[in-house]
């Protein structure tokens, strides 16, 4: 659970501070799809980031578990929260399998070694997400329908209850994003996560999650729950 | 591999085991071949980790402490303290000499690595870390000229062979000074293991997946400035074994996994620092080539291939 408690977002510059958002003031349940819609630039990353501890707060607080997410140590708070985030992972000889491993790191030992415990859980990620027949692919080999549901699989691999994911949709075509996003709808009813996904597809958004979050141009914001 | 080692011990002695088992014979291998072979092990596989090192940090298969100016720092350095040395009273072969010669090569090249780490924050692309480095290694190199150019005849001569590259300088008491911090450096990368392998994601997700990017920069800082520090002090400027043995290796054992790839680095750097070394011998008869020559001419080859073959993400 995330409760966002007069929370003010932003960024600070060594010149000056620059408040983006006011006064949110939500609370984000387990088993909520939750949308984050607002145009290029307004935000929604710097929203996120917040969320993950990445940018602290200007003022307010991000409660995850009722506990303050800056509070929370680094360890702690990867077997709590997990991020997709837009940017391409490749090279380095690595494949499927390794990028999906990498979401046991928050609980290995110091040498990373996979227990066979760890593994079953990287094989029943992939196969949640049809990845089985992919698992020795490079990752420079996949498209970027392939890529997206790899590094959500890396989420479910690290076993969070709660995700995150920053514009997972963006270079996706029309039937990818359907199907990516009843991937993610799924995982929200049969396993209790809290998914909150950034998009521009308003449209197909308003099919499958149950709040949206609406970030406007006029510092306000809106929630509606569908 | 370990027949390969001492297949090459072998090898690099049998050009004058047609000594008979005497005294001289005993010289040779305890005072000028054990030192030798020993040094460019630890240069060879001391270079190709600090590659390693960098090119996860960086998460780019074109960093290495040569390309990067890193051992241009400490050719720098290790110049003033040169200077500074034979301007005073005692000479480099005390310990202290070698001691201040050593901290010196260190500091130059922590200073180096620190600095391309804070511009590389700015800018993330592959081939403007690579420019970076070159003007760097372009600004040492120049104040080092300064330096070369305002010593004496003697200091001078010393400053060209060692910048060449030398395994053949060290002797045995500067191993047990070499070796100590060698070991206890090399065995400390193996506690990065889980850190580095999450950071060849991006730092975004090494940082959720509980990992500390801060603590994981200063500990590659300081490892592979101690590292090339050493080594730069003891061999000169190496040129090419700490970028092409990580990529070689890559190429070889298709593994991203960090604890395989540093052994795999290790003894891959010590190998091709060996053969490097056999062959300056072999080639020419009478005289022997200084060893960049031979790293050069093995190693920039490989990372021209890798340029070649892989679309690499210049983003």
């Amino acid at each position: 659970m995330i409760s966002l408690e007069q929370l003010e977002i932003g960024y600070k510059t060594r010149y000056q501070t620059i408040s983006i958002f006011k006064d949110i003031h939500l609370t984000l349940h387990p088993g909520n799809l939750v949308g984050l819609v607002g145009d290029n630039g307004i935000g929604k990353s710097t929203f996120l980031k917040t969320l993950t501890g990445n940018i602290t707060p200007l003022s307010g607080d991000v409660l995850i578990n009722s506990k303050s997410v800056t509070d929370i140590n680094l360890q702690h708070l990867s077997q709590i929260l997990s991020i997709v985030v837009t940017e391409k992972i490749g090279g380095f000889n690595l494949t499927v399998w390794d990028v999906i491993a990498s979401g046991r790191i928050p609980y290995l030992n110091l040498f990373g070694k996979l227990t066979s415990h760890d593994e079953t859980i990287v094989i029943t990620s992939l196969d949640q997400l049809n990845l089985l027949s992919l698992k020795n692919k490079l990752m420079d080999e996949l498209s970027d329908g392939q890529r997206q549901k790899v590094m959500i699989a890396k989420s479910l691999a690290q076993e969070t209850p709660i995700i995150l994911l920053d514009e997972p949709t963006a270079f996706l075509d029309y039937t990818s994003k359907h199907h990516l996003f009843s991937i993610l709808k799924k995982l929200c009813i049969e396993q209790n996560k809290l998914i909150i996904v950034s998009s521009h597809d308003v449209d197909l958004m308003k099919h499958y999650t149950t709040q949206t979050i609406t970030m406007m141009a006029n510092n306000e914001i809106q929630v509606v729950y569908n | 591999m370990a027949l390969a080692l001492s297949n090459l011990l072998i090898g690099s002695i049998n050009l004058l085991s047609i000594n008979p088992s005497d005294p001289l014979f005993y010289t040779i291998i305890y005072d000028i071949r054990l030192p030798k072979t020993i040094t460019s092990i630890v240069a060879g596989s001391g270079l190709a980790l600090s590659g390693l090192l960098m090119q996860s940090l960086f998460r780019n298969p074109l960093a290495g402490p040569y390309v990067l100016g890193v051992s241009s720092g400490s050719s720098l350095f290790v110049a003033i303290a040169t200077m500074l040395i034979s301007s005073s009273q005692f000479s480099h072969y005390t310990v202290l000499g070698k001691s201040m010669l050593f901290i010196f090569s260190i500091a130059g090249a922590l200073l180096v690595t620190t600095t391309v780490l804070m511009v590389s924050r700015k800018n993330k692309s592959n081939i403007v870390l690579l420019l970076i480095g070159l003007m760097l290694g372009q600004i040492l190199g120049a104040l080092q000229g300064f330096i070369e150019y305002m010593s004496n005849p003697n200091d001078l001569k010393t400053f060209v062979v060692w910048g060449m590259g030398n395994v053949g300088n060290t002797t045995l008491h500067d191993l047990w000074l070499m070796i100590p911090i060698y070991t206890i450096t090399v065995a400390s990368s193996f506690f990065l293991v889980k850190s580095l392998n999450a950071i060849l994601l991006h730092e975004q997700y090494a940082q959720n997946l509980g990992i500390n990017i801060y603590h994981l920069k200063i500990a590659v800082i300081i490892i592979t400035s101690i590292l090339v520090g050493i080594i730069t002090a003891f061999c000169g400027p190496i040129a090419f074994i700490g970028i092409s043995v990580p990529i070689a290796a890559r190429l070889l054992f298709k593994t991203p996994h960090h604890l395989h790839q540093i052994v795999f680095c290790l003894i891959l750097g010590a190998c091709v620092m060996l053969i490097a070394d056999i062959l300056c011998q072999v080639l020419s008869a009478n005289i022997i080539l200084p060893i960049n020559t031979m790293t050069t001419l093995i190693g920039a080859p490989v990372v021209l291939y890798l340029l070649f073959k892989s679309k690499l993400n210049f983003v």
